[in-house]
């Protein structure tokens, strides 16, 4: 079936399940596959679990601007409890979401850790904190991706981490995510959302893009 | 465009369905990602290393310090010293590199107790016993992964409620 014989829903319907389709089976479904796996004794899948999902828990963490000590921490120990809640997730499809939402509860309990023992010793800053939001800092390969991170760096922080978080669960499945970062749904909901609008508003915007 | 354009364009792109477009710029962004702020070398090898401890009742260490110091004539070789919090224990060690792929840890508890302390490698546990004042040492270690694990330990000033296990690092 080509687009022309389509109407404009089934046309844009049919381009985000492509677009889908092409990143993958989704992070959530092969999450889902590796836990029950894992569940029916499969020594294997717990690895290819945790291969699978520590990128995504380290943007996770790093988007709360966590030194990268911390920002390992974050995914052991959100791996850890993974794996010993394993057997209670009862929804194998809900994990990615799990995995998520405590890695982003233990960022925010590094961040608060942080912020206290700053407060008692500044040697504690020995370990020093990513700047990497910052553009002039960030050597990148393409004109394409310089013009997009200017954009992206236009964006408040909150959108900043939540597309961050988007782009590495590979697909967006957003009844997944915007629970997991508890934003209401309609905010993100099974639509484009507010975060990228803004980002393609800017994109269209700014006469460099495109332009390479 | 004027602000309210602008406005009014957003309200409208939030409401409608991705596109292969958003697709492609949340890929484009990942590649960004990838590129600015790397996953660290080893990270998914020391997150194995953790997890095989993860039926064990464990109270885990948080790095809280680390720095390198040249040692030797020429200061090619650093020695790191590394500090690890948790609840029950502070934990620091010096590492030292001796003969080639060999190390030296010297390495302090507080509060000081003689307790169990065991060194996970790759090729299996090295154990040792603090001294009274929370001193222990191994040396000779090989080169790769290791993590220290303080057990709980009958006659010690310090009672642990379960072992204490700091994160995994390459030597």
């Amino acid at each position: 079936m080509t687009a022309d014989a389509r109407g404009p829903a089934e046309a844009a319907i049919g381009a985000s399940a492509q677009a889908a389709s092409e990143t993958g089976a989704g992070l959530a479904a092969q999450v889902a596959a590796d836990l029950i796996a894992h569940r029916d004794g499969d020594a294997e899948a717990m690895g290819a679990l945790v291969r699978r999902v520590t990128p995504l828990l380290w943007h996770v963490a790093r988007g709360f601007r966590l030194d990268a000590a911390s920002a390992e921490d974050v995914a052991q120990n959100t791996l850890l409890a993974f794996v010993r809640h394993s057997h209670e997730i009862a929804e194998p499809h809900a994990a990615l979401r799990w995995l998520i939402v405590t890695a982003r509860r233990e960022a925010m309990r590094a961040v608060a850790h942080r912020d206290r023992t700053e407060l008692v010793d500044d040697a504690a800053r020995t370990v020093a904190a990513p700047e990497t939001d910052e553009p002039e800092r960030v050597a990148l390969a393409t004109a394409a991706q310089r013009v997009l991170w200017r954009n992206v760096s236009r964006l408040s922080e909150r959108c900043r981490q939540l597309l961050r978080v988007i782009a590495f669960a590979e697909r967006p499945d957003y009844a997944t995510l915007s629970t997991a970062l508890n934003m209401p749904v309609g905010s993100i909901g099974p639509t484009r959302g507010r975060c990228l609008a803004k980002l393609r508003v800017l994109l269209a915007s700014d006469p460099e893009w495109g332009a390479s | 465009m004027t602000d309210d354009d602008a406005r009014a364009r957003e309200d409208q792109l939030a409401g409608q369905l991705l596109d292969r477009a958003d697709a492609e710029l949340l890929a484009e962004l990942a590649r960004i990602y990838e590129q600015i702020d790397p996953v660290p070398e080893g990270l998914v090898e020391r997150i194995g290393f953790t997890l095989t401890l993860a039926d064990l009742e464990i109270e885990l260490a948080r790095l809280s310090t680390e720095t390198r110091e040249p040692v030797g004539a020429r200061g090619e070789e650093r020695a790191r010293t590394v500090t690890f919090s948790s609840e029950s224990l502070t934990t620091m060690v010096t590492i030292t590199p001796q003969d080639v792929g060999q190390f030296r840890i010297d390495g302090w508890l507080a509060p000081g107790a003689a307790l169990a302390v065991e060194l996970r490698t790759d090729r299996g546990s090295l154990r040792t016993t603090a001294d009274l004042d929370g001193r222990f040492e191994f040396v000779e270690v090989r080169g790769g992964l290791v993590q220290l694990v303080i057990h709980p330990t009958d006659g010690s000033d310090v009672r642990l409620a379960s072992l204490v296990v700091t994160p995994a690092m390459e030597l």
